[in-house]
């Protein structure tokens, strides 16, 4: 479970956050919506660890991950960089990663297994990642996140330059690991992909939270009939709705 | 320590793959044994000139220290930025010294190897081709070149990642990485044709120290081994402020954002 309060964050004259908050419970999937530059990847690179906010406050599974490696330790990030290892195979590229994590042995090979089984790349292990398309690239990608089997998953715009097949076994994988118990939060500006994995939306626009709920309690707030007039009529409010605290 | 060795083994494992990498190291280290080879059998040679040979090979071997690793310096560093490979790996729960310091190991490994290779080829050219030094290539001197040039290699192995991971780019990292090469070979050619320039401070300055140290070897002249400790002692100095100096910016939120 996540927990995030009133994040702030500058990179030096530019404001990137200005009042980010949001709840992610376990076994559900959280999107962010947002437009370009909403501070969604921020929002992620803060949750993951890979930033500092300038103020606010971050709970993990009920206890306070002030610090980036705290953060790192118990949340498993899949962002925008996803680069792999090319002379290395998929198996190896995911080993590395869990051998970061202090897995070691029997114990290694195991996590290793289930995630690459779970994403479905048992039949390439011992191929190297050189050559691999856009789908196996994003899927090694993902089982190295996972590899420590983390409670909650953080993924950026995961989707992107996926085709439809691709797309489609990725969403499937995400929904395997939530029915499992796994909080995950999803940044996405495409409204397709949140429509149909996100039980929870939260709308940042201009760095700050604007909405959140489930989608069709955000329809009725926003007083419309699909997510996308939804979005365009919260995002282009002044101010945000009365029921999300200051 | 063992994310440290992980690291190290990661980069070792995946840079032995690369046989291209490997292959122009290889020529790196090779050039200068083969070109005194070709050299001592000619007429200037035989005419006297094997002692300026014996001080060329103290510039092929600086530069020997600094190429053995420069290729997995750029691909641990500039490389894993460029490939986007960077960002999962600081997602880890590592500190950034640690990281550094596993690739250091790595890069290290391949300097050494590049070094060993290179006094290898040249102790086979120099008995083969019968230019020896005048004291022979006795351990005292070998002893010399290793505490001078073993740490050399350490250091050289930290300042490439130190210049690669501040470079934004593997084309600006190549660059930077091609001018510390340039260093030794032209304080190198300096002091073959201008020995007597060599003052006893010029001993604890890295790269300098190093080529003062093998001319007066090959020369046949004494070298203290205190000298040659406190050279060590120096460049081991270097060498870890480069390795702190390279974590922090790892640390820097601008290497992470690009």
């Amino acid at each position: 479970m996540l927990e995030v309060r009133d994040l702030h964050m500058r990179f030096g004259k530019v404001t990137a956050l200005a009042g980010v908050s949001f709840e992610a419970a376990d076994g559900r999937v959280t999107g962010l919506l947002g437009e370009n530059g909403a501070g969604k990847t921020t929002t992620l690179n803060i949750l993951s660890g890979l930033h500092q906010p300038d103020r606010g406050d971050i709970r993990v599974d009920g206890h306070a991950a002030s610090a980036p490696m705290d953060r790192r330790r118990s949340i498993g990030a899949l962002l925008d960089q996803r680069g792999l290892y090319p002379r290395l195979t998929t198996r190896e590229n995911v080993a590395y990663f869990g051998s970061l994590r202090g897995l070691t042995g029997f114990e290694l090979e195991r996590q290793v297994d289930r995630a690459l089984a779970l994403v479905g790349l048992e039949t390439i292990g011992n191929r190297r990642t050189e050559g691999f398309s856009q789908g196996e690239r994003m899927k090694v990608a993902l089982a190295r996140a996972i590899v420590h089997s983390p409670r909650n998953l953080v993924l950026d715009e995961p989707t992107n330059g996926l085709d439809i097949p691709s797309a489609r076994s990725f969403k499937d994988s995400l929904r395997e690991m939530r029915d499992r118990g796994v909080c995950i939060v999803f940044s996405s500006h495409i409204l397709g992909d949140i429509a149909a994995l996100c039980d929870n939306v939260v709308i940042i626009s201009k760095g700050r939270t604007v909405a959140r709920g489930e989608p069709t309690a955000l329809c009725q707030q926003a007083g419309c009939a699909t997510l996308e007039e939804a979005f365009i009529r919260l995002t282009t409010r002044e101010e945000p709705l009365p029921c999300l605290p200051a | 320590m063992s994310s440290c060795l992980t690291v190290a083994a990661k980069e070792i494992r995946d840079h032995l793959r690369d046989t291209r990498s490997l292959g122009s190291a290889a020529m790196y280290t090779l050039m200068g044994p083969a070109v005194i080879m070709l050299v001592s059998q000619s007429a200037v040679a035989r005419g006297g000139g094997s002692r300026l040979l014996l001080s060329m090979m103290s510039v092929y071997t600086l530069v020997s220290a600094f190429a053995g690793g420069m290729h997995l310096a750029l691909d641990s560093t500039a490389g894993e930025r460029e490939r986007g490979s960077l960002v999962p790996l600081l997602l880890n729960p590592v500190s950034p010294l640690h990281l550094v310091t596993g690739k250091w190991i790595g890069v290290s490994a391949f300097a050494l190897a590049g070094l060993a290779l290179n006094l290898t080829a040249f102790t086979v050219v120099f008995e083969w081709g019968g230019v020896l030094p005048p004291g022979g290539l006795t351990r005292v001197f070998l002893l010399w070149i290793l505490c001078g040039l073993v740490p050399l290699a350490l250091f050289g192995a930290a300042l490439h990642l130190l210049a690669a991971t501040t470079s934004r780019t593997v084309k600006e990292a190549l660059t930077r990485l091609s001018i510390t090469m340039f260093v030794p070979m032209i304080v190198g050619m300096f002091l073959v044709f201008f020995p007597d320039w060599v003052g006893r401070w010029w001993f604890t300055m890295p790269v300098v120290g190093q080529q003062a140290m093998i001319g007066a070897g090959l020369r046949g002249e004494a070298v203290s081994v205190v000298q040659a400790g406190v050279l060590g002692l120096v460049t081991t100095a270097a060498g870890v402020a480069a390795l702190l100096a390279t974590a922090r910016a790892l640390d820097r939120d601008g290497i992470v954002a690009g």
